[in-house]
């Protein structure tokens, strides 16, 4: 327990540390926004979306879709997001293994970077 | 008809043999010129009368009238006649009018390609292959076209032998030229004999009655087809029998490839329509066969393996001539077609197309003359180099892709429709992919001229030297001319479909 | 003089111009012509078009009669649309200093105007053929590496062009010469030719692989500037000539289904929203083919949102490429430290493309879905269902590659440690004013009503409906978390660097490996038939020739002998042929 709160204690000296050193290389405009960069935002963000969708299927329950579809329910497009989504990205490893090839495959130069 | 009243009255009877008699006489006379300026002289003057004599003609026939010339007075058959009708007097207009372009053009490049002293010679072998050529489309004569034939191809093969001062190979390339030629006219000759044997005549219109009267005739005047269809393939560079044809175009002096390209296959394809649709006749079953399934077959094969050759080439001359033999190709799908659209198709096809590659060749002879330019490679940076000949070269280029408002476009377009009337959906896939093939080789050489930079000679880059003006007159007039045609191309649908209605009297009036 | 330009056809402002710039030397006069004209020519559209439709500046070609001017409620739509996206990209390029850049970008949204001002189909034809000639110079200031890429883009829109000539030919011959361009159908002679045509401007499925390899090789304005119009111009053809064809419905919603998986695994961002591009082409084409008067509203209005929000997304990657020099997402992350402004519009557009509430897709996008849903309501088919269906799955699509993706792993994601400067003034105020008009054009007040006033038919429909808003909301909450989940668990994938393969594989390798090998098949069949012909020459003819034909010049051309035998050989074969015929 108290290994694990030094180990955040440290982590968050560790970005206090690199957001003053970014502070100075940053746009001014992007210095209130710093924290974005922090993984403790990165790994909480997960948040956001899960109460936004606990929100909006309370709420599909208060307005049930006026046209429905067979499959519609009042979590349908929530159901249908996650997986769509999961689908695609779960696709994307034997996708990659067939069809990736070196960058220079057509023998024309990689175009930029 | 009031340009006719401008030439004088012995010219408007007399005009059909005057046309080959005075190149005949003047080649002899030029050929004992000591000089090479009066002879030179000579002969743009002289192609410039033949100009006019064949304008006058084509004026004459415009309404659909026959000229019948007989010479020396002794009437046909027994005699020779000359025949002037709505078939050959726009070809004999385009064989003079080049040749007259032509030794203008020649003027400066003569003196850079052929040795001192056989430029002389040279003009001499010029008029007399323009009076052959001219003679053998003139004339309503089956043996007399042989003789012409002769006449136009021996001095041709001289003429491709006179690059070797430019290009070895020109020797080589004439030596192949004449093998071939030969066994073409031998051919030719055969078919000839054969044809006697059967009908008893030489005149063509005579024969055409005959073989009429026996339906077709028998084994003998078929084999008479046979061997007249190979012999005239050859002269015309009907795919498998264009082999001479691009060592001829590629080694010859730029003057002589320029007048070959427009006008030798032309005539030959000429007596090609003019043995298939007036001596014999489509409604003979084998004639039939053979212009349907040879003549449009070999021609698609030809617009598509000519093209693909072109492609393959790194020598831009023989670039365009294999694309000569793939535009061979459409016109002979023109005349495979065998309706009056595809027959007219075809014909402004074959003067549309003389134009086109006159003026690319004319360029190509600049490239030469200015730079020595023979590798597509050399290409690079030439649209800085030598802008208004590559202009001209552009233009001509696009004209023989077929983009709209060029001379291409007008005729192939026709091509396309003749195709669809008849129902010949391939052959329309074909002319698009052989255009698409054209794009290609055309593509590839305007993307080194206009993307490159041009090659530097000691760290400098090559200055700009155009071309002079003798070569881009008549250089420009062809480009202009075709995009005036692709602009509006009424005078010569009109004579094309005069052609057409010659080659099938009776269906041209009731298809337009 | 000003009644003479109410008869011309608002798109030659923009070629005029074009011309003009390719003679100008002066840049400052340049990039005001390329900001001005679009203006003007909006202007000229307003004068021209009242309330009916307006056809006018017949030009008689030989017997054929062009319309170059034809003015109505659809293309009303896709001319005010182009004028907009021409301002936009004019300020976005304005720091570029490139005559031909600016003289073929001018010409080349004129042909745009043009082609969707013009009223028959030749007419379409010529501009079709300009967009494609003057458009192609855009991807080749791309660098070298765009060389080839160019000339695969003009092969294929020459193709297209063609194909559209023969089509329209075969159609209007049919139609007794006449050449209006109204509603083709499919069953119309030559309609299927021309719906090719159409479609490989457009992208549909296998004929979509030059958008994804031009595009990302383009330059920075170029690709901005071509994202906008070609394929636009050939909506605008579909919809003028298809509208209402089933097969559309089913193309339209493979094509928004298919480039959701070669995104989900592409690195080059530019490609991944050009594959994003070829997915709402598929929305709208799905729309063309319901053809309902909501789907067509949804069309028209679909184009609009998109141009602006495919135009906002272009232009954040390009200023990212501008200052980093690259798009591929493994080598960017955490730009948000040094470009916050364009942070910021790249989320807008990347919000407005995933249909946010209060974003511009929403209003458009749910119109060509609702009208899906309704025609599936009707007719209870399955397949209709399934439209649906897959109509629904792409949303969440759009929502990986363009409304997570491409923000997340240039902005966001691991830093890169790059530290650029943000972008050039000019790049900032086209990305706002275009950030603004994704909001604008969703406004619940005022905003979603003005641009419905502008869609060709009068329909009602109400895109802030309390359902509509909840189940939008639960759909892309539930990617975001879906998107949450996975990268904590660690199944999101890396970015990897790689060239992915789609169709296009067919003719960049197989074909030309095809190619390739007939060439060396025919090197050595030519070498090895001119052997073989020498040795039946040899006895008789063998040293004749060689008298003649010195050996060096031999391989060069065929030799004569060998023509002989072809001679006589085809002697043979006319004779068959005659035989034949007689017998």
């Amino acid at each position: 327990m108290a290994k694990q709160k030094s180990k955040m204690a440290k982590a968050k000296l560790s970005d206090e540390a690199r957001e003053a050193k970014e502070r100075v290389e940053a746009h001014p405009m992007a210095v209130p926004f710093l924290w974005l960069g922090r993984k403790s935002v990165q790994d909480n963000f997960i948040f956001l979306p899960l109460i936004g969708l606990i929100i909006t299927i309370v709420l599909g329950l208060v307005f049930p879709p006026e046209h429905e579809a067979p499959w519609d329910f009042f979590a349908s497009w929530a159901v249908i997001g996650f997986c769509a989504y999961s689908a695609v990205v779960f696709s994307a490893e034997p996708l990659f293994k067939l069809l990736a090839r070196d960058e220079n495959y057509y023998g024309e130069g990689s175009d930029n970077g | 008809m009031s340009l006719i009243s401008f030439f004088p009255d012995w010219m408007l009877t007399h005009g059909a043999a005057f046309l080959v008699v005075v190149p005949l006489i003047a080649g002899a006379i030029a050929a004992i010129l000591p000089k090479r300026q009066i002879a030179a002289a000579l002969t743009v003057a002289v192609s410039f009368i033949c100009m006019l004599t064949s304008l006058l003609l084509v004026l004459q026939i415009i309404d659909g009238q026959t000229i019948n010339y007989a010479l020396g007075g002794w009437d046909a058959p027994h005699g020779i006649a000359y025949v002037v009708d709505g078939l050959n007097a726009p070809i004999l207009f385009l064989i003079s009018a080049i040749g007259f372009l032509v030794s203008v053009y020649g003027m400066p490049t003569i003196i850079a390609e052929v040795e001192p002293k056989k430029r002389a010679p040279f003009y001499a072998a010029f008029l007399i292959c323009l009076a052959g050529l001219l003679g053998m489309v003139v004339t309503g004569d089956a043996f007399n076209v042989f003789v012409f034939l002769e006449v136009s191809s021996i001095s041709t093969y001289s003429l491709v032998a006179m690059g070797a001062s430019r290009d070895r190979r020109a020797l080589t390339a004439a030596y192949n030229y004449l093998i071939m030629g030969s066994i073409g006219a031998t051919f030719f000759v055969i078919g000839l004999g054969f044809l006697y044997m059967e009908t008893g005549t030489l005149n063509m219109a005579d024969m055409a009655v005959i073989l009429r009267e026996m339906e077709g005739g028998s084994r003998v005047s078929e084999i008479a087809f046979g061997f007249i269809i190979v012999g005239l393939g050859l002269k015309l560079a009907m795919f498998p029998l264009h082999t001479w044809l691009p060592g001829a175009y590629a080694h010859s002096p730029s003057m002589v490839t320029v007048f070959l390209a427009s006008t030798a296959t032309k005539a030959a394809l000429y007596l090609l329509l003019r043995f298939v649709f007036t001596i014999f006749d489509v409604s003979f079953n084998y004639v039939f066969d053979v212009e349907i399934y040879l003549l449009a077959g070999l021609g698609m094969v030809g617009m598509i393996l000519g093209s693909l050759q072109a492609i393959f080439q790194t020598d831009i001359r023989r670039v365009l001539a294999y694309s000569s033999v793939a535009q061979v190709g459409y016109m002979l799908l023109g005349v495979g077609l065998g309706t009056a659209a595809g027959l007219t198709a075809g014909y402004l096809h074959l003067m549309n197309h003389a134009v086109i590659k006159g003026a690319l060749f004319m360029a190509l002879g600049a490239f030469w003359y200015r730079y020595g330019i023979t590798r597509v490679t050399d290409f690079n940076g030439l649209s800085k180099s030598m802008p208004w000949t590559m202009g001209a070269f552009t233009l001509g280029g696009l004209s023989l892709i077929g983009v709209p408002f060029t001379a291409g476009f007008t005729s192939k377009f026709r091509l396309v429709e003749a195709a669809f009337l008849k129902g010949w959906w391939w052959a329309v896939a074909i002319i698009v992919v052989s255009s698409v093939l054209a794009i290609i080789y055309i593509g590839r050489l305007l993307l080194a001229a206009y993307f490159q930079s041009p090659p530097e000679v000691n760290g400098h880059v090559v200055a700009k030297n155009e071309a002079p003006l003798l070569m881009l007159i008549p250089m420009w007039f062809l480009v202009l001319l075709s995009i005036a045609i692709g602009i509006n191309a009424d005078i010569m649908v009109d004579l094309a479909e005069g052609a057409a209605s010659v080659l099938l009297p009776i269906s041209a009036g009731a298809t337009p | 003089m000003a009644d003479l330009l109410l008869h011309l056809n608002p798109g030659f402002y923009f070629i005029f111009a074009g011309i003009l710039c390719a003679l100008l030397p002066v840049n400052i006069v340049r990039k005001s012509l390329l900001v001005l004209t679009p203006v003007f020519a909006a202007f000229m559209i307003f004068q021209i078009y009242g309330a009916q439709e307006v056809i006018s500046g017949v030009i008689s070609v030989g017997p054929q009669e062009l319309i170059t001017l034809r003015i109505d409620r659809l293309s009303m739509v896709w001319g005010y649309i182009f004028c907009l996206a021409g301002v936009l990209n004019g300020i976005y390029g304005f720091h570029e200093r490139c005559r031909i850049t600016d003289s073929s970008a001018l010409i080349y949204m004129g042909a745009a105007v043009c082609g969707v001002f013009v009223g028959d189909l030749l007419s379409l034809f010529i501009f079709w053929e300009l967009a494609a000639i003057s458009s192609v110079m855009l991807v080749w200031m791309g660098g070298e590496g765009a060389y080839k890429a160019g000339i695969r883009y003009l092969a294929i829109h020459v193709l297209s062009g063609v194909l559209l000539l023969a089509g329209a030919v075969i159609y209007g011959q049919s139609n007794g010469g006449d050449y209006t361009f109204g509603n083709i159908g499919i069953d119309a002679p030559g309609g299927k030719l021309m719906l090719i045509a159409m479609g490989i401007k457009c992208g549909f499925p296998l004929l979509h692989n030059w958008i994804q390899d031009a595009y990302p090789k383009a330059s920075i304005t170029g690709t901005v500037i071509l994202s906008a119009f070609t394929t636009k111009l050939a909506l605008y053809a579909l919809a003028r000539g298809y509208a209402g064809t089933d097969i559309l419905i089913y193309i339209g919603a493979l094509m928004t289904v298919f480039p959701v998986f070669f995104a989900v695994i592409e690195n080059d961002l530019r490609r991944v929203l050009s594959y994003s591009l070829n997915n709402q082409l598929g929305f709208m084409v799905c729309g063309i083919g319901i053809g309902t008067p909501l789907a067509m509203n949804g069309v028209a209005g679909h184009v609009v949102a998109d141009v602006v929000f495919k135009g906002l997304l272009f232009m954040s990657m390009g200023a990212v490429m501008l200052r980093t020099g690259t798009a591929k997402a493994s080598e960017l992350g955490g730009l948000f430290r040094s470009m916050p402004y364009t942070t910021v519009f790249c989320l807008i557009g990347a919000g407005s493309i995933a249909a946010f509430p209060l974003l511009s897709a929403f209003v458009t996008k749910s119109m060509i879905i609702s009208a899906a849903l309704y025609s599936a309501e009707n007719s209870h088919a399955i397949k209709d269902w399934i439209v649906l269906a897959m109509l629904l799955f792409a949303s969440a699509g759009v929502m990986e590659h363009s409304g997570i993706k491409v923000p997340y792993f240039t902005f966001f994601a691991h830093d890169s440690g790059r530290r650029v400067e943000e972008a050039p003034w000019n790049m900032l105020v086209a990305m706002g004013l275009a950030s603004l008009l994704c909001i604008f054009f969703a406004f619940p007040w005022g905003g979603y009503q003005f641009l419905y006033s502008l869609l060709p038919y009068d329909v009602k429909y109400h895109p802030y409906t309390g359902d509509h808003v909840v189940f939008q909301l639960q759909l892309l909450f539930a990617a975001m978390l879906a998107f949450a989940f996975l990268k904590r668990i660690g199944a999101y994938p890396h970015e990897r660097r790689a060239e992915i393969l789609d169709f296009d594989w067919t003719y960049r390798k197989l074909g030309l490996g095809i190619v390739h090998w007939m060439s060396e098949m025919w090197t050595r069949l030519s070498v090895n038939i001119s052997r073989v012909s020498m040795r039946l020459i040899k006895g008789t003819g063998q040293k004749f020739y060689h008298i003649f034909s010195p050996a060096g010049t031999m391989s060069q051309s065929t030799p004569s002998g060998f023509a002989a035998v072809l001679t006589a050989g085809m002697l043979v074969v006319t004779l068959i042929f005659i035989y034949i015929g007689a017998s």
